[in-house]
Parts: structure tokens; C-alpha cells; sequence
């Protein structure tokens, strides 16, 4: 039943990356994240083990703030910022974040010239979120 | 036959060494049989992610060792760790023994550096589209589950940002569009000296070390301040030295049983013979060429186990390796063919090995390898000409196997040196079509001078790297520790203090509107304040990443084959070079003159347009001013020609940043070096900056190195004088010139090529490079990548192979200007491809 909403999810998100804006592509990254912790989906809980990382994403517009927090092997997302992060990342839309994290060939040129996103913290933490976000996106798309 | 000047004789008339064709052009890759094989297999090795030394280091430093150990000896502890779990390799018939990784043609991992760069990309970095590295899933997962995890914190980047509280440099710096602070991802940029490896080996070093820890210890208690600091180094050399010994041990066992086993009567002996040498070599002193030259890469790989790969430049082998070759020679023991096949074994070993790019910077800036300088030719310590057979044979490999690294470079001393020997250097450039670089002697030493590097030690320089002027085993130069890109400077003086990439923040300092400056000075001075103070942030940041690799990153194991570190007790990274100094080089050099020539023409003495509107028309990339950009493009005065605006801005530039630099003192006690390489920098950030006053449009790349904007110097001889002409003593950290001609044929065109060069370095120029290639096939090469796949282009201080770069460099490489040698004038660009040109 689990495995089952994960590709729901899944689909969903792939879905959701060929609209223009990509506006759900980090609400369902972070809820498929979520759900395939809880069930250590294809044991992906491992990536998780032992690891301390309170992360903020923040749209330029303010529309968008979700926290994430993972502790104790578990990821809590929640729609307030919080203080004390590793890295928080800003970004212009869900299509921008979508292409810097998970683009197979990034248009890092124009992601700068646009200002699409941009960080502030510790990038080991992005990268490691972003290499998360990657292998949920082969595993969607049946790549792995 | 250009036959070498007979050397002194002997009373009784015996010529003391036997002299050759310079050419050796009987020696060829057919008949060089084991190197034609071996060059043959090394060029089809796609390239692999190494996580052997990574997996050790971080193993080492998270399992088996304390926090509470002295950072010199607890890195010492995991370099000497890595070095015996590292695995003796013998992938081929190289006649030297030690791989630089366990990957025949490996990628390795620094993760205390930017390793974790590709941390994003460890599921898709086998396929991706640029310079794909394989990288098995186990590989990846113990990168992922194992090694990176440690380091999330703890890499100098992160580690330098919480101990100075994110600091706006540091900020600055992750804009990347205003300066690289290149310590995030490396020192290295250096040239070790290996004569007291070779002559007398690492136990001597060893044994050294030792007795000054003794002196220090005997008598007291427990040491404290400067004292324990010394002991602590002396000790750290040791346990470096003796971590080189026990992978020199494993790999003697290894050929020993694999030659046991081998039942190919060459590989047996090949895997034999480099079996005694290593159990006489680096322990112990070399007796023989070949045992010199294996030693001599077993530390270079040892050096890579502690300091990342980039820029390690082995220095003037044609010197180190001299005496050995002559004794061999004249006791019969080695030919110029075994010289030679051994010579080219040592440049292929140099290839093994790449850096680990990830595909961001693959984007902006790639292509380029680990580049590590030789250089050949030159003067002695005496002042005296120090060609030798060495330096011809050297030049003929080079010519031969046509590799990208090591990048070779040719110092020529106009009074001392041959014309032979020059027109043989100029012969190579030809035949490969980009190597190697020529360097002037005269300005060079003298700039060197300037630094105050004693005469003895400057005649002595080497080249780092790209262009990068150094001494062997004296100066700890950290060449690269600053990219900065001169465009941003002039963009936040454009639009008071604000860039277009990077909106409408208020960057840089409000230095004025320029539309109400009344005079090209009042720009000037503008200008010249937001360098100044950009400049003072990257300074900042390197003094910040410099003190983080004192405490996080020691370097015993260089320090321990340097002048200086053994006397003084002091690790190279606190200063215990006899020179230190820290390398600026500058991005967009010939854009930012063109760009103040026109502003001062176009504004101030023609009145063409107002500021305002020169301004409004670079915003809007030109459209709608076509009139004024045709004006720009082709009225305004140019860097590279005789036009009196454009020499006096290009020398007032290169003087107010030399002067400024200087200023400083790094944390090292050595001065900031200004320089002029860009690598591929210039295409990336060029891609990166809006329009600029000297009619480039948007997006366009940058002119390489020193060199003048693409098709901006129509003559050559203008060119070269302006070029050439520039204070010498004021680019102290190097120059890359980079020019083209299509071809060269014939020796009376060879003669001119080989004579500009001369008069080039005559009206003090530092050093030229070239591609002898045309826009016509630099077209086609772009357009069928599969045609030329071999195919070596001269970038920027370096070679690389043309496929590999990316499209904005290639285009860059395209469009520079093509001299026509004997018109001196430039080759019209191809019409149908004139969109590629900066001002389309």
C-alpha cells in the first residue's frame, strides 16, 4: 500500500515538473520524502542516518517558506522558518529550484544571469539534499 | 641538421660528451615501440572518480586519530596512513613503478576540499554530457554513506565560514562573478625540489628531521610556543617520508611477484628491474637515470597524496635530471633511446591523472587538466646558457607524443641561448600545433629580482602551472589563490556599485553616477575605488582560507622537499618557504582596457554620446544605438595597438594594481603577486557580464590571458610591441599571450615565427604562446568533435584537447585573431561565422 502512494507521489512529481512554474515540484519532493523515510522505501533511510540538518526554502516572493528538519533518522517539514539553519536556499520559482537541483545538464549560466536561486549557509548540505532530490528523481522515473 | 655547439674538451682533445642531432628525429613512435603502445592505450582511458585516498584520509582522521593531535602531525599520521593501504598498481608497461591513483586514468577525491562538489551527481556523473568520470554504484554509495558525511562541516570552504562568521567576502566570493578565491579548492601551485630526494634519498630526509626534533627535545621537559610547533613538524616530516617509503616497499614486492609470475620475457624484466629499483629508490639515494626518474614521480605521487592536483609542476627536469643522464651516458649504461623511453614514460605517468571537476564548473570553466609545468632551457645559476641534450630530448617527446600535460614550457635567454636551440623550440610549437610556451629570461629574471629573490635563485625559475613564475624548492607561491574578474570592477563603476547579473543590490560602493562625471579622471578614480575595495575583500578572504589551511591542512610532506622548512622548522603553509607570496591573477583584462579607451574617446574627447547614453546603450545590449556600437567596435582605441589612449590606460592599469598589491603582506609574510592567465575563466565569466563600452555585446566571452581583444590588433608587430611593451616588472605573478597563425611553412617562415618571438621578448614581453591552427579548422573541429579527436589547443597557460572544452571556450578559441606572418597583418574572420565575434 505504501509502495503504492510513493508512485502515486512519484508521478505526481514528475507531473508536476513539466508545468511552467514546477509549483508543486517542492511540496510533493518534500511529501514523498517524507513517506519514503517513514518506510524506508528501497532503504533510503540510510541517507538520513545520523544526520543533523535543518534546511529553509524560501520563495523570492515569500509565498513559499517550508523548514525542514531531519533528526533522530527522521525529516519534519513544516510551512514555518526556522532558526539556526544549515543552508537556506531561495529561489525565484519551482521551476528554478527544480532545474539547479535536478536538471541533467543545469543551465548554470542562466541560472545566474536570472538569479534563479541562491544560498546561504553551508552548500555540503545542499549538495547532499540535492543528491536526496536526484535519486528520488531516477528512481521515478525508473532510471534506478 | 642543427648539431649542438661542441662542449669543452678534455686536454688531451677527447670530446667530453658525445653530441646529437638536435631533432633526434630518428626516434619516432614506431621505433620508440613500447611508447607508441603505451601512448596509444593511454589516449583511449576515459577518465574515473579515485575515492582510494579519500576513503583512507577520511578513515584515518575519523576512526583512528584524536582531535585532541596537533593538526601537523595528525594530517601527517593520515597521509602516511593512505600511503601504505594504497594499492600497488602496475595497469601497463611503464618502465616507472607508482600510480597516482587506483584508477589507470583517475579523478581524485579531496573532500576536505570541493570533493564534495559532485556529491549532487554521484548517481549521474558516469553519463553526463561534458567530461563524463565513471564511478561504480559501490564507489559511489562510500562516497555517499561513508566518506562525505565526515566532512560536512569540516571542509576548508565550511570550516573557513564558521570560524569568520560567513563573512561578506565569502559572499562575494559564492557569487562567483566577482572573484575566485581558489583556496576553497586548492594551494598546490607550486615547484618542489627533488635534488635531496634524488641525491641523497628520504631516509636521509628522515634522518634529518630526527636529529633536529632530537636538538629540540634534548633537555626539555615539555616544550611549549615555537619550540613544540618545530619538534611537532620535524616529526610530522618523518612520518610523511616514511608513509612515501612503505608504498615504495609495497610496490617492490609487487612487481617483485608479479614478475615472478610473468612468463612475457619483456614484462618480466620490466616488472624485475623496477622491482630492485625501488628497493634502492626514494629510501635511498638514485644511482641511475632510470632510478632518478622513478623516484622523482614516486614523490610527485606522493605529494598528490597529501596536496590536490592541481598546478604541481615538477620544474627544470632537463636540469634535476641532467647528471644523471650524462654519467649513464658516458658509462655506457643508458642510450638516447632508453633516455628517451624513460623520459616518456615519465610524461605519460604525468598523464594519469585529472581533476575532479563537477559539471557546474564543467559548464563555466572546463577542460582544462592538472597542468603540470616542466620547463626546459634557459640559464644556469651562473648566468650561463644550460641547454643541454636533456632539453632537445625532452622537446622531442613532447613533439612525439602530442599529450595534453605535461605542459611544457621553453625559457629562452635571447643573449644566451642558441638560435638553434630557439628555432628548434619554435619547430615543436609548429609541429604540435600549441606546445610548447616560450619564456623570456630577461624580464622574467628580472621581474623576479624585483620580488627580491636573490640573482642565483631567480636565473633558477620554473613555471607553475599555466604561466606562474617560480622557485624550485625555494618559493611557496600559491599561485592561483586569486582569480578576479577585472569586469566586475568596471561594471560596478558603470552603474555605482551595482552589476547587472546581480540586480539591483547595492554590491560594490556608491563611487558616483557617471553621468556626472566631467572627466574620463573622475571615471578613473571611480573605478580604481571599487577595484580597490573588491580587491580588499578577495585579499581578505584569501588571508581567511590561508590561516584555515594552517589549522586544518599542513603540508609536512611538501614542506619536507623545499629550501627553508628543514632550517627553520616552520611547514610551508606557516611560511617556512625562503619566498612567499600570493598569486592574483585577472580575468577580462583586455575588455576592461578597451572599455576605459572607449568611455575616455567616446565620452571625454570625441563627445560622441554622453555617458547616460553610453550607459542606456550597454543596457540595452546595443540595440537601438547601432550607430554608436559600429563607433565603439571600430573608432575607439584598442589594446594591442600603437594608439597612445589605449598604451597609456593598459599601463596606468597594470601599474595601480601592481602597486596595490604589493601593498599587502599575506599570512605567510609574502607580498600579492599580481597576474594575467585566465584558464577558461574568461569564457565563463565573459557569459556571465553584460555588454561592455568597447561595443562587446552581452554574454560574449572575454580575450584571454594579456592577450588583446579577439580581432582588435590588426597588425602583428603593433601587437607584440604593445603587448610586449607592457612594464614587465608590474605582472610579477605571470602572463598568458596567447596568438594564432594558421600555418607555418617553410624554414624562411619558421624563421620569421622564430624571430617575432625574439623581438617580442626583446620589447619585454614575459612569455607567448600559440596555436598554429586555422579558423577553418578550429571551425570544422567544432563542428565534427569526432574528426580531431586528439586534436591540441592552447588555452590559456596550458593545453588542453580541443573536444573537451566547452562551447563558449571553443568559440573563444575560434575566434581569435589569425595573424598572417608574412603580411603581419590579421586573416579577415570566416563572414558566415562573424556572429561568433564579441561585438555580433
Amino acid at each position: 500500500m505504501d509502495s503504492v502512494l510513493i508512485e502515486i507521489l512519484m508521478n505526481r512529481w514528475l507531473k508536476s515538473m513539466e508545468s511552467e512554474f514546477a509549483e508543486e515540484f517542492l511540496e510533493i519532493l518534500l511529501k514523498m520524502m517524507s513517506l519514503v523515510f517513514l518506510i524506508n522505501y528501497r532503504e533510503f533511510r540510510r541517507n538520513i542516518d545520523g544526520f543533523n540538518g535543518r534546511y529553509l526554502f524560501k520563495s523570492k516572493d515569500d509565498a513559499i517558506t517550508v523548514s525542514v528538519v531531519f533528526r533522530n533518522n527522521k525529516m519534519v517539514v513544516s510551512e514555518r522558518p526556522i532558526d539556526d539553519t544549515n543552508v537556506t536556499v531561495i529561489f525565484r520559482d519551482g521551476k528554478a529550484l527544480m532545474n539547479y537541483i535536478l536538471s541533467p545538464k543545469p543551465d548554470i549560466i542562466g541560472s545566474i544571469l536570472r538569479q534563479d536561486v541562491t544560498f546561504d549557509g553551508n552548500l555540503n548540505y545542499l549538495s547532499k539534499f540535492a543528491y536526496m532530490a536526484k535519486r528520488l528523481q531516477l528512481m521515478a522515473t525508473g532510471a534506478i | 641538421m642543427n648539431n649542438l655547439p661542441c662542449k669543452p674538451q678534455t686536454e688531451d682533445g677527447v670530446t667530453m660528451t658525445a653530441f646529437h642531432n638536435i631533432r633526434y628525429e630518428e626516434y619516432t613512435l614506431d621505433n620508440l615501440d613500447l611508447i607508441g603502445e603505451l601512448r596509444k592505450n593511454q589516449i583511449k582511458l576515459k577518465p574515473a572518480v579515485c575515492v582510494e585516498r579519500a576513503r583512507h584520509i577520511t578513515h584515518y582522521l575519523k576512526n583512528l586519530s584524536s582531535d585532541d593531535e596537533p593538526m601537523e602531525i595528525r594530517y601527517a599520521k593520515a597521509v602516511n596512513y593512505f600511503l601504505s593501504q594504497k594499492e600497488p598498481l602496475f595497469f601497463d608497461d611503464n618502465l616507472l613503478a607508482g600510480t597516482t591513483t587506483a584508477k589507470p586514468f583517475g579523478a581524485p577525491v579531496y573532500p576536505e576540499l570541493t570533493g564534495m562538489a559532485i556529491w549532487p551527481e554521484l548517481d549521474t556523473i558516469s553519463a553526463r554530457e561534458k567530461n563524463p568520470l565513471s564511478l561504480s554504484q559501490e564507489e559511489a554509495e562510500e562516497l555517499n554513506f561513508a566518506i562525505f558525511p565526515y566532512w560536512l562541516d569540516r571542509n576548508i570552504l565550511e570550516y573557513t565560514r564558521r570560524k569568520y562568521n560567513n563573512p561578506q567576502c565569502m559572499g562575494l566570493f559564492e557569487k562567483f562573478v566577482f572573484f575566485i578565491a581558489s583556496k576553497a579548492g586548492t594551494v598546490s601551485h607550486t615547484i618542489p625540489s627533488y635534488k635531496v630526494a634524488l641525491d641523497k634519498g628520504l631516509e636521509y630526509i628522515c634522518e634529518d628531521a630526527a636529529s633536529r626534533e632530537a636538538q629540540i627535545r634534548q633537555g626539555n621537559g615539555s616544550l611549549s610556543g615555537e619550540n613544540r610547533q618545530q619538534a611537532e613538524f620535524y616529526q610530522a616530516i618523518q612520518i610523511a617520508m616514511q608513509g612515501i617509503i612503505a608504498y615504495a616497499e609495497k610496490l617492490r614486492k609487487k612487481a617483485a611477484e608479479l614478475g615472478a609470475q610473468e612468463t612475457n620475457f619483456f614484462r618480466r624484466n620490466n616488472l624485475l628491474t623496477q622491482s630492485e629499483i625501488l628497493g634502492q629508490v626514494p629510501a635511498k639515494p638514485a644511482r641511475t637515470f632510470r632510478e632518478a626518474v622513478n623516484s622523482l614521480w614516486l614523490v610527485q605521487v606522493a605529494i598528490h597524496a597529501e596536496n590536490i592536483n592541481m598546478a604541481m609542476s615538477p620544474g627544470r627536469l632537463d636540469q634535476i635530471l641532467y647528471k644523471y643522464y650524462e654519467r649513464d651516458i658516458d658509462r655506457g649504461i643508458l642510450t638516447d633511446k632508453k633516455a628517451m623511453e624513460i623520459l616518456s614514460c615519465l610524461w605519460l605517468k604525468l598523464n594519469d591523472n585529472t581533476n575532479l571537476v563537477p559539471e557546474t564548473a564543467e559548464e563555466l570553466f572546463g577542460g582544462a587538466g592538472t597542468v603540470p609545468a616542466v620547463t626546459v632551457g634557459g640559464i644556469d645559476e651562473n648566468g650561463e646558457d644550460a641547454v643541454n641534450e636533456l632539453t632537445y630530448i625532452m622537446l622531442r617527446i613532447t613533439e612525439l607524443l602530442k599529450l595534453r600535460d605535461p605542459s611544457l614550457n621553453a625559457r629562452y635567454h635571447y643573449a644566451k641561448n642558441s638560435h638553434a636551440y630557439r628555432n628548434r623550440v619554435a619547430e615543436v610549437i609548429v609541429s604540435t600545433g600549441a606546445v610548447p610556451a616560450f619564456h623570456n629570461d630577461v624580464v622574467d629574471i628580472k621581474t623576479l629580482q624585483n620580488q627580491g629573490v636573490k640573482t642565483e635563485h631567480a636565473r633558477d625559475y620554473a613555471v607553475i602551472g599555466c604561466v606562474e613564475m617560480g622557485i624550485p624548492g625555494r618559493s611557496y607561491d600559491a599561485s592561483s589563490s586569486i582569480m578576479f574578474n577585472l569586469v566586475s570592477a568596471l561594471e560596478l563603476a558603470l552603474y555605482n556599485g551595482k552589476r547587472p547579473v546581480t540586480g539591483d543590490e547595492q554590491v560594490g560602493l556608491a563611487s558616483g553616477d557617471p553621468a556626472t562625471f566631467k572627466s574620463f579622471a573622475e571615471f578613473w578614480e571611480a573605478f580604481k575605488s571599487q577595484l580597490q575595495w573588491l580587491i580588499g575583500e578577495a585579499i581578505q578572504l584569501n588571508e581567511y582560507f590561508g590561516h584555515a589551511h594552517q589549522e586544518m591542512l599542513p603540508t609536512p610532506l611538501l614542506s619536507a622537499f623545499f629550501e627553508g622548512p628543514m632550517e627553520t622548522g616552520k611547514d610551508l603553509i606557516f611560511g617556512g618557504a625562503l619566498y612567499n607570496a600570493s598569486g592574483a591573477t585577472h580575468i577580462g583584462f583586455a575588455d576592461t582596457v578597451d572599455s576605459l579607451n572607449a568611455i575616455e574617446k567616446a565620452v571625454f574627447i570625441d563627445k560622441k554620446c554622453s555617458f547616460q547614453e553610453l550607459i542606456d546603450a550597454i543596457q540595452a545590449n546595443f540595440i537601438g544605438s547601432e550607430k554608436l556600437h559600429a563607433y565603439l567596435v571600430h573608432k575607439t582605441p584598442k589594446y594591442g595597438t600603437d594608439d597612445h589612449i589605449a598604451r597609456k590606460n593598459s599601463q596606468n592599469l597594470i601599474r595601480f594594481l601592481f602597486d596595490f598589491y604589493q601593498g599587502h603582506t599575506n599570512y605567510r609574510g609574502g607580498k600579492y603577486k599580481p597576474a594575467y592567465w585566465t584558464m577558461t575563466n574568461h569564457a565563463g565569466q565573459g557569459k556571465l557580464s553584460g555588454a561592455l563600452p568597447n561595443g562587446r555585446k552581452a554574454n560574449k566571452v572575454f580575450a584571454s590571458g594579456i592577450t588583446p581583444v579577439s580581432q582588435a590588433a590588426s597588425n602583428l608587430t603593433a601587437c607584440l610591441r604593445n603587448v610586449g611593451g607592457l612594464d614587465g616588472r608590474c605582472i610579477a605573478g605571470g602572463e598568458a599571450f596567447n596568438l594564432k597563425y594558421p600555418a607555418i611553412e617553410g624554414q624562411e617562415d619558421l624563421h620569421k615565427f622564430a624571430q617575432a618571438v625574439e623581438s617580442y621578448f626583446i620589447s619585454g614581453g614575459l612569455h607567448i604562446q600559440f596555436n598554429i591552427l586555422s579558423y577553418q579548422m578550429l571551425l570544422d573541429a567544432k563542428k565534427h568533435p569526432e574528426k580531431y579527436p586528439e586534436l591540441l589547443v592552447r588555452v590559456s597557460g596550458y593545453s588542453a584537447y580541443f573536444k573537451d572544452l566547452n562551447e563558449a571556450m571553443k568559440e573563444e578559441i575560434i575566434t581569435r585573431t589569425e595573424y598572417n606572418l608574412r603580411s603581419q597583418t590579421r586573416n579577415p574572420f570566416p563572414a558566415e561565422y562573424e556572429s561568433m565575434l564579441p561585438w555580433e
